[in-house]
């Protein structure tokens, strides 16, 4: 049989080319010299050519195994024909063979009466007619000593030949995972490459939303390059991306599917949710996207006393939650922004709030007012117009503990109860008359003031001769104290001595129509922390 | 004026002394109790001073109030004079415990044989002060006073007559003097009457701070009429928190459970 070239030699042949490639590419340290680049096209082409080369040898050999098989067959059943014949033939001799010799036998024999007895029967003559009739011999050949030699279709073998010099259809890319800061809130950029050295007349990408229940259609760009920004996109949504790859042959298949995000939307600080005082700040937002993202980073930065912004001093990243409490410096003033974090990367960055750590600063916490009680636009000022007794609110006390310091302003005549309360507070009784809440009240009478320091509904019995219009309450978790004065004379009136289990809340209250307003981010008096 | 000290004893970080001297305005041997802070040694102090009521000596605030710690705490030194001239031998002056020794009411009699010793309402705003500021560390802009009863009283009096002199007041029970001063002859009782005095009060604002134990016996017998001293107050809008403490009595108990408010409220003056 003739000799095929075995691909087995080609392929060792070639492992130890790439090989040395491989050592080659190591050995630079991953730094790719045109040495590398070459071997590794250089490869390529080899493998290109090799599987080429292959397929054809193979359906080379099948097609001489098929033809050898056929051939032998027919060998076997001309010689098997011939055989039969041969056979035939031996025993048609073999019996001519025998009537010969029997009919010597009767010649020889002396026994005239007995030759003329078989003579007169005539059996002889017919017995040879008859036996020698019997068959025709034939001796002709059963068959032909020719094989047939039919034409080998090698029409496919010859395609796959031509095919050598033909390009191939492309081989599927190989798209890029995301790479970092390459994403916006509604645009992605998008790589990916050739996994062979094919060539390529264009691509084409195509991308989806990744949605909950049914697949969203795919909508498809045609580009040259092998990058492509995609734009016209939702914020903080992940994308379904593939691509393919054309040339005159064909189109590859797609590659594998990859997963993209875009970048969130910024979020956007809730200001009267925000709360401070002199060591720290709590600053509180909306995620500012209905998807969850991943994390936030808070960033502040210092303002000069000028108020010219300085750069960013300090970021807190990995942010669970949509609020943060930071710790601060006394004194200064801060402009706090937040980004929302997914894994396309941070958002732009959320309005700053301006924070100043002079005094404690807190707002009034409207979902805990009375229905009755109203309160200015700023949200400062509470006014009560009707005869029932403690319409009441709490502020919204950063919880640090340390010293607090806020001032009340109030009328001569407007009787109110101020002080703080646990959060817990019943919301339906009066402020002082339960263990959980500490107030001063003021009582208006026709003749004079009275004033009383409710807790557990119990006063101390004092006098007091000047009305306080602005009344200072200093909070001190540590020493467990909460001081009353009139501000305007830095005159005590009255300290509760008290351990707080938990954060307490200012609380204001109005027992009769008037007005009250807070003043708050003041520094505490040095009189009132003695 | 030489001074000689009488005792001294470490407390509270600084020194309690007693120091006896010539007294000019009541010409015979005055002591008085002085307690220095840690503070003095290496700085000027404000000065606290406190009259005792009646029967006392400059010995029972010193050993029964508790004021050093406070007083250490806070850098104030305290000046406790006695209550009346001594050893003056003047007649009469032994008769009574509410009147004579020990009950001076810290005013100046008008009347003899009184007038020549009696003179506590000097002694107490002007020798003392000059006596104190020339021998101690101290910053003489910086000067508060209280008391106790008859003391109390006598610290409203010397602060409403003073207007700008004292920083702030503070007593403890104020006992209306009702008939004693006119026996020493101080003038009308108008002249020493802190009510009255209040009702014309004007000058710097005064911040007084005002305890009262609601069990005193001299309270329930009329003795003591803090309500009219609050209602002037109100009117002449002088600033008082007057405080009616449940179950105290006139005792040094009653001073010593409240020295440390009364301190802390002269501390925010004097230290400011």
């Amino acid at each position: 049989m003739a000799h095929f070239l075995k691909p087995w030699s080609i392929l060792s042949a070639r492992s130890s080319r790439t090989e040395h490639a491989d050592q080659c590419f190591q050995s630079q340290n991953c730094i790719r010299s045109p040495e590398c680049f070459v071997q590794e096209n250089f490869g390529r082409q080899e493998q290109h050519l090799e599987q080429h080369y292959n397929d054809v040898l193979q359906t080379l050999s099948q097609r001489y195994d098929d033809r050898e098989t056929g051939l032998q067959e027919e060998k076997k059943s001309k010689l098997e024909s011939l055989y039969k014949q041969l056979v035939a033939c031996g025993q048609a001799l073999d019996t001519s063979k025998e009537l010969i010799e029997t009919a010597q036998e009767v010649y020889r024999c002396q026994d005239e009466r007995l030759f003329l007895k078989v003579a007169q029967l005539g059996l002889l003559r017919d017995f040879f007619f008859l036996e020698f009739a019997k068959e025709d011999i034939d001796l002709s050949l059963s068959t032909s000593l020719e094989f047939s030699t039919p034409l080998a279709d090698l029409s496919d073998v010859k395609t796959m030949m031509d095919s050598i010099n033909v390009v191939p259809a492309p081989s599927a890319p190989v798209i890029n995972p995301q790479l970092p800061n390459s994403a916006t809130q509604t645009s992605l950029h998008v790589c990916w490459s050739l996994f062979s050295d094919d060539t390529v007349e264009y691509y084409e990408l195509y991308y989806r939303p990744v949605l909950e229940d049914t697949p969203a259609d795919s909508t498809c760009v045609k580009v040259k390059e092998t990058h492509c920004t995609v734009t016209d996109l939702l914020h903080n949504a992940q994308y379904e991306l593939w691509v393919t790859a054309t040339n005159t042959t064909g189109i590859s298949p797609a590659s594998e599917k990859a997963l993209y995000m875009t970048v969130p939307s910024p979020p956007a600080i809730k200001q009267r949710e925000c709360s401070s005082c002199p060591e720290a700040a709590l600053i509180r937002w909306e995620s500012g996207n209905t998807n969850p993202v991943d994390s936030y980073i808070v960033e502040l930065s210092e303002t000069g006393t000028v108020g010219a912004e300085s750069n960013i001093t300090e970021s807190i990243v990995a942010v669970p939650t949509c609020q943060c409490l930071i710790q601060l410096q006394a004194g200064r003033q801060y402009l706090i922004s937040v980004r929302a974090v997914n894994i396309g990367g941070p958002s732009d960055r959320s309005d700053a709030i301006t924070i100043s750590t002079t005094g404690t600063f807190f707002y009034l916490l409207e979902d805990t007012a009375h229905p009755c009680l109203s309160m200015s636009e700023d949200g400062f000022t509470i006014f009560y117009g009707d005869e029932e007794l403690c319409v009441a609110i709490l502020g919204d006390l950063i919880p640090v503990r340390g010293r607090h310091y806020w001032e009340v302003e109030v009328d001569d005549e407007t009787e109110f109860r101020v002080g703080v309360a646990y959060e817990d507070t019943e919301r339906d009784g009066y402020l002082g008359a339960n263990g959980s809440s500490w107030c001063m009240r003021h009582i208006r009478t026709p003749s004079r003031h009275k004033y009383e320091f409710l807790h557990n509904g119990w006063s101390p019995d004092l006098r007091i001769t000047v009305h306080p219009v602005r009344i200072g309450v200093a909070l001190d978790y540590d020493r467990g104290t909460l001081s009353f004065f009139n501000a305007n004379l830095e005159q005590h009136l009255h300290t509760f001595h008290c351990r707080f289990h938990n954060y307490v809340h200012p609380c204001f209250s109005l027992d009769n129509p008037g007005a009250l307003t807070v003043h708050n981010g003041i520094q505490a008096p040095d009189y009132t922390f003695i | 004026m030489a001074l000689t000290q009488v005792s001294s004893n470490k407390c509270a970080g600084g020194f309690q002394k007693v120091f006896e001297h010539d007294s000019t305005e009541l010409k015979c041997k005055m002591k008085f109790a002085i307690y220095l802070p840690p503070k003095a040694e290496t700085d000027k102090c404000p000065v606290l001073y406190w009259l005792s009521g009646l029967t006392c000596t400059e010995q029972n605030f010193i050993t029964k109030a508790g004021s050093q710690l406070a007083a250490a705490e806070h850098g104030i030194i305290i000046v406790a004079p006695d209550t009346s001239p001594r050893g003056c031998n003047i007649e009469g002056e032994d008769e009574s415990w509410d009147f004579g020794t020990g009950a001076g009411f810290y005013v100046n009699a008008t009347q003899d044989p009184w007038k020549t010793n009696y003179r506590m309402y000097s002694y107490v705003t002007e020798e003392l002060p000059k006596l104190i500021n020339a021998n101690f560390s101290t910053d003489p802009d910086r000067m508060s006073i209280s008391g106790h009863s008859m003391g109390g009283h006598g610290a409203l009096i010397c602060a409403l007559k003073n207007p700008g002199k004292y920083k702030v007041t503070s007593c403890r029970v104020c006992v209306r003097p009702h008939l004693r001063p006119v026996r020493l002859g101080g003038g009308s009782p108008s002249a020493y009457d802190a009510t009255v005095l209040a009702a014309s009060y004007s000058g710097p604002q005064l911040d007084i701070l005002i305890d009262q134990g609601r069990d005193d016996q001299f309270l329930s017998a009329s003795q003591l009429l803090p309500d009219n001293l609050i209602a002037v107050c109100s009117e002449k809008k002088i600033p008082v928190v007057f405080r009616l403490q449940p179950g105290y009595d006139h005792s040094y108990f009653f001073i010593y459970s409240f020295i440390n408010d009364h301190i802390k409220h002269h501390a925010k003056y004097l230290n400011a």
